[in-house]
């Protein structure tokens, strides 16, 4: 008897295909706001300082620029432009103090203390985590956006001849990272998990050089990751050594969103395990605990059969995709036997 | 049997070597570091071990607090908060004031979005900064001050003090010779404006200032080089 496939017609693919390019939108704009902040508070010590004529021009241009900007949204730039302030790392957005779980736990390793004002703003984040997962690596990180642009960089190096950039390493040092640099906080009395972790780096150095004096040494350190990932493995840093993707694969360790594959649908065309950034095998189902949720394998696939489920738990292995060459080469020889 | 044990070294070797590429730019940064960068102002080092205004009582403490987000400096509004960014070390990132070149003008916006312990949220009335603020206090160098040696009349220092009469006066004595009191935060205020050319007015941890009786506002905290404290007349101060 034959199996019924359903061939998805052309014209009507699912609306989760375009997650992806959703995705690339809120990093953009994580990142570019990130750009703008520092760049409003410099706008805003000017207007404070009401003393317009007394910046040098190239001063003037931006104050016009940032007046042209923010003028439609607020009469009163000192005040009107204070809805979001901070950084990923720690930031206020719309009243709401929010800060990411590895700042409270550097902070509480290094303090010994709880702040119950500072350990809340972390409680919206991790609630987070534990439900969707990873989503703060895929669809928010600033550091994120960075990393999969030099992905490309790398891939067209890749296709240029240069050979370098395969390695797997033990997705577990990460841990250790994370361990590590816990510990080292509490033993030095100053949050030191702050100093590798790629989006804390990124937000104060982009403030530092638009707001203050120039680049820190961070920017050297997340320079130094970006060739670690073109060299030695794609999207190393975040899989092998980011201590706070360390911290939130433990939390979204358990969570409920996750992505599914049909197996009536799979073709096994390896399209997914491709695209994968973190060299995981959505192919054969294996996602874990490191898998970002960042739904690239589910608009790379040509056939729709990675979606977004509800379960607390991964697929076991389902094998073959029925719509493979494998599986109807089996099923055939299958069927001659009998 | 050897299989296992060469993976791990192979393990810790690796583990090793990111580990040293992880810290090499903030080991480097750390020796390659002067010391202290000469101030814009004054040309001699500057000081960068004052924090913002509400900062923890002793530097240790306020390093455990300050997880480095930048939002004291964000919304500040002289921009006066400077961060150590070049300098690694366990200062990484934690904010500080160099008063002679930006004076903090207490306006208390930095300890009211700091959201951990280091900055406390004051309110911007002057008991409570009298009673809280202890960022340093203001020094006057009796010897080349201008009324000090005589050489004119001034007081600049006196009218920007945002603080009044209890942070700082005139002599009793002569009416323009400016006096630092007790309850002096230093917030650099009055080193901004001061027109000598090489500063007589500066601001100084607390522990090292020889203002008579600010000591008895509160007592030292543990471990703050105590300088010369209480010691009036010793140094031409």
């Amino acid at each position: 008897m034959e199996e019924t496939i359903a061939i998805p017609t052309p014209g009507r693919r699912p609306w989760r295909r375009h997650l992806n390019k959703l995705r690339w939108l809120v990093l953009t704009l994580v990142f570019a706001m990130l750009l703008l902040l520092p760049m409003i508070s410099l706008y805003q010590t000017y207007v404070a300082a009401h003393g317009y004529d007394l910046l040098s021009p190239a001063q003037q241009r931006f104050y016009d620029f940032m007046e042209m900007l923010t003028s439609p949204f607020t009469s009163d730039p000192e005040k009107g432009l204070d809805a979001i302030k901070g950084t990923t790392w720690s930031g206020r957005f719309f009243g709401l103090q929010l800060s990411d779980p590895l700042a409270v736990l550097g902070q509480i390793a290094a303090g010994f203390t709880l702040y119950w004002p500072f350990v809340l703003s972390a409680l919206i984040p991790v609630a987070a985590t534990l439900l969707l997962g990873r989503i703060y690596c895929g669809w928010i990180c600033p550091a994120t956006f960075l990393y999969e642009l030099n992905s490309n960089v790398a891939a067209l190096l890749r296709r240029a001849g240069l050979n370098f950039g395969r390695k797997r390493l033990d997705r577990r040092f990460k841990y250790l990272v994370l361990f590590l640099g816990l510990v080292l906080s509490a033993v030095f009395g100053s949050v030191w998990v702050a100093l590798i972790y790629p989006p804390a780096i990124i937000g104060r150095e982009l403030y530092y050089a638009i707001a203050l004096n120039g680049f820190g040494v961070g920017a050297v350190f997340f320079v130094l990751t970006l060739l670690f990932d073109i060299l030695v493995a794609r999207r190393g840093f975040c899989r092998y050594l980011c201590p706070g993707g360390a911290l939130y694969s433990l939390l979204g360790r358990y969570r409920l969103l996750r992505i599914r594959r049909d197996v009536r649908n799979c073709n096994d065309c390896v399209k997914c395990n491709a695209i994968c950034e973190f060299g995981l095998n959505p192919m054969r189902d294996d996602f874990g605990q490191e898998c970002n949720n960042c739904s690239a394998c589910i608009a790379a696939c040509p056939t729709d059969a990675l979606s977004f489920g509800i379960a607390i738990r991964d697929l076991p292995n389902q094998g073959d995709g029925h719509l493979g060459p494998r599986y109807r080469r089996q099923r055939a020889a299958g069927k001659e036997a009998s | 049997m050897s299989l296992p044990r060469r993976s791990f070294l192979q393990w810790l070797a690796q583990g090793t070597g990111v580990l040293a590429a992880a810290s090499a730019p903030y080991g480097l940064a750390h020796m390659l570091a002067p010391e202290a960068p000469p101030s814009r102002v004054t040309k001699r080092p500057a000081r960068r071990t004052l924090r913002p205004p509400g900062a923890l009582a002793t530097d240790s403490a306020f390093r455990d607090a300050c997880i480095g987000c930048g939002l004291c400096a964000e919304v500040c509004p002289p921009r006066c908060i400077l961060f150590h960014e070049r300098d690694g070390g366990e200062d990484a990132n934690t904010p500080y004031i160099v008063p002679e070149e930006k004076g903090c003008i207490l306006c208390m916006k930095c300890g009211e979005v700091c959201p951990t312990p280091a900055l406390e949220a004051i309110p911007r009335q002057k008991q409570a900064i009298y009673d809280k603020v202890r960022m340093g206090i203001a020094q006057i160098d009796r010897l080349s001050c201008y009324p000090w040696v005589n050489t004119g009349i001034c007081g600049a220092c006196v009218l920007s003090c945002p603080l009044g009469s209890r942070a700082i006066g005139f002599d009793f004595a002569n009416l323009y010779r400016p006096v630092v009191k007790p309850d002096c935060v230093g917030c650099g205020l009055c080193v901004e404006v001061c027109p000598h050319p090489s500063l007589p007015i500066r601001v100084v941890a607390r522990g090292e200032s020889t203002v008579t009786g600010h000591e008895t506002v509160e007592p030292l905290p543990q471990g703050t080089p105590s300088g010369s404290a209480g010691g009036a007349g010793v140094l031409p101060f």
